[in-house]
């Protein structure tokens, strides 16, 4: 049981790390777009929070507070991109 | 100083085997700094820009300089600086500021090719590369040679004349630089084969050309760059959470302590992501 879990887990990071690797590769595609570029970051945050949620919930170990946790990182990797692409002009 | 910063970045008691700095809290504080850091920069860039602004230098001479340079690396004819090249160049990027567009074409149907009718350079072959958001004239130019279709541009033997404008304005709220980059030649190349893209237009009447340097630069070194300040913030800020998340991971991994949180992994790797994109996307923008 201890060693599915634990196999579960890792597929999941395989998973989830192939999504951001994916987001990074399109992010590439739009070197010198911002629109694209947040875009991209935006759909790759949705991502990470969906599959983090989901991944908890078949866990059976999804609470209130972890998907405050979860919006709250995710929040602030987008609000960190926005202030970098937007903070100086 | 000791024990606040081993509760701000370490799990233990007293901090609940949690990190000061990912309680929710501080996240919901460093999500609201951010946002109101980027708001007080932008409103601070405009109104004083020698104290907070990008630091700035993009000239004429350097970026036909760096142009013939690339040319010239591959065995072609330098380009000659033409002053109407220049003015068409410079009506193009004051017409988008007025317009508020960023594209080739204007909202209206203004083609490039019409400034160039409008300084009465009377093209065989034209082109057009355009740029914004850059900071040196050596970033401009990797950029354009980075991109296939400029790069092109950059590097036809149909040219013999090139004109640039560096203006600055607001375009859709944002201040800006634009670079804009004329190509033309009036001259029929012979056994030349006509060709025509997004940047290139064709034949037209022989027309004699003056050439002499116009300067067009921006120069510009505020008290704090904030180009250099918002990327060792951001960057700065996005370590120091990969490594206090690194650090909570195997301290909780090590002591056995059962927690009802997040998987430290997901936020590594969501982090991870962020900090790559960070530091490989560039900022400024060619068309």
């Amino acid at each position: 049981m201890m060693g599915w879990k634990v196999q579960e887990h890792t597929v999941y990071s395989i998973f989830l790390f192939i999504i951001v690797a994916l987001g990074i590769l399109l992010a590439l595609q739009f070197p010198h777009n911002k629109q694209m570029q947040m875009l991209v970051i935006v759909i790759t945050t949705f991502f990470y929070v969906g599959l983090g949620l989901v991944h908890h919930k078949e866990n059976h170990d999804l609470t209130t507070k972890i998907v405050i946790e979860y919006a709250l990182i995710g929040g602030l990797g987008m609000t960190i991109v926005l202030f970098f692409l937007l903070g100086s002009q | 100083m000791k024990r606040f910063l081993h509760h701000l970045f370490f799990p233990h008691e007293l901090n609940n085997h949690r990190p000061k700095l990912l309680h929710y809290p501080t996240l919901a504080f460093f999500i609201l700094f951010f946002f109101v850091t980027q708001f007080v920069f932008v409103k601070t860039e405009a109104n004083f820009p020698m104290v907070l602004g990008t630091k700035t230098d993009i000239s004429t001479q350097e970026l036909l300089l760096l142009t013939n340079k690339e040319r010239q690396d591959n065995k072609l004819t330098t380009l000659v600086l033409n002053d109407r090249l220049s003015l068409a160049a410079e009506l193009k990027g004051e017409n988008m500021f007025a317009k508020n567009y960023w594209a080739h074409n204007a909202p209206d149907g203004t083609t490039p090719w019409y400034f160039f009718k409008q300084v009465n350079y009377n093209y065989i072959y034209a082109g057009e590369n355009l740029a914004r958001g850059f900071t040196s004239s050596k970033d401009v130019v990797d950029a354009w040679m980075a991109s296939l279709s400029h790069r092109e541009n950059m590097l036809s033997p149909n040219y013999k004349d090139i004109g640039f404008a560096v203006i600055e304005g607001n375009l859709s709220g944002e201040n800006t630089t634009l670079i804009v980059e004329m190509f033309g030649n009036t001259q029929a190349i012979p056994l030349a084969k006509k060709q025509e893209n997004t940047h290139q237009q064709i034949p037209q009447t022989k027309q004699e050309t003056s050439s002499s340097i116009l300067p067009s630069s921006i120069v510009r070194s505020p008290f704090i760059d904030s180009h250099a300040f918002v990327l060792y913030v951001a960057v700065g800020t996005v370590g120091i959470f990969l490594f206090v998340l690194i650090a909570d991971m195997v301290i909780i991994e090590r002591k056995k302590i059962v927690r009802v949180v997040g998987h430290n992994i997901d936020h590594v790797i969501f982090f991870t992501f962020i900090l790559v994109f960070m530091l490989f996307i560039q900022k400024g923008m060619t068309l």
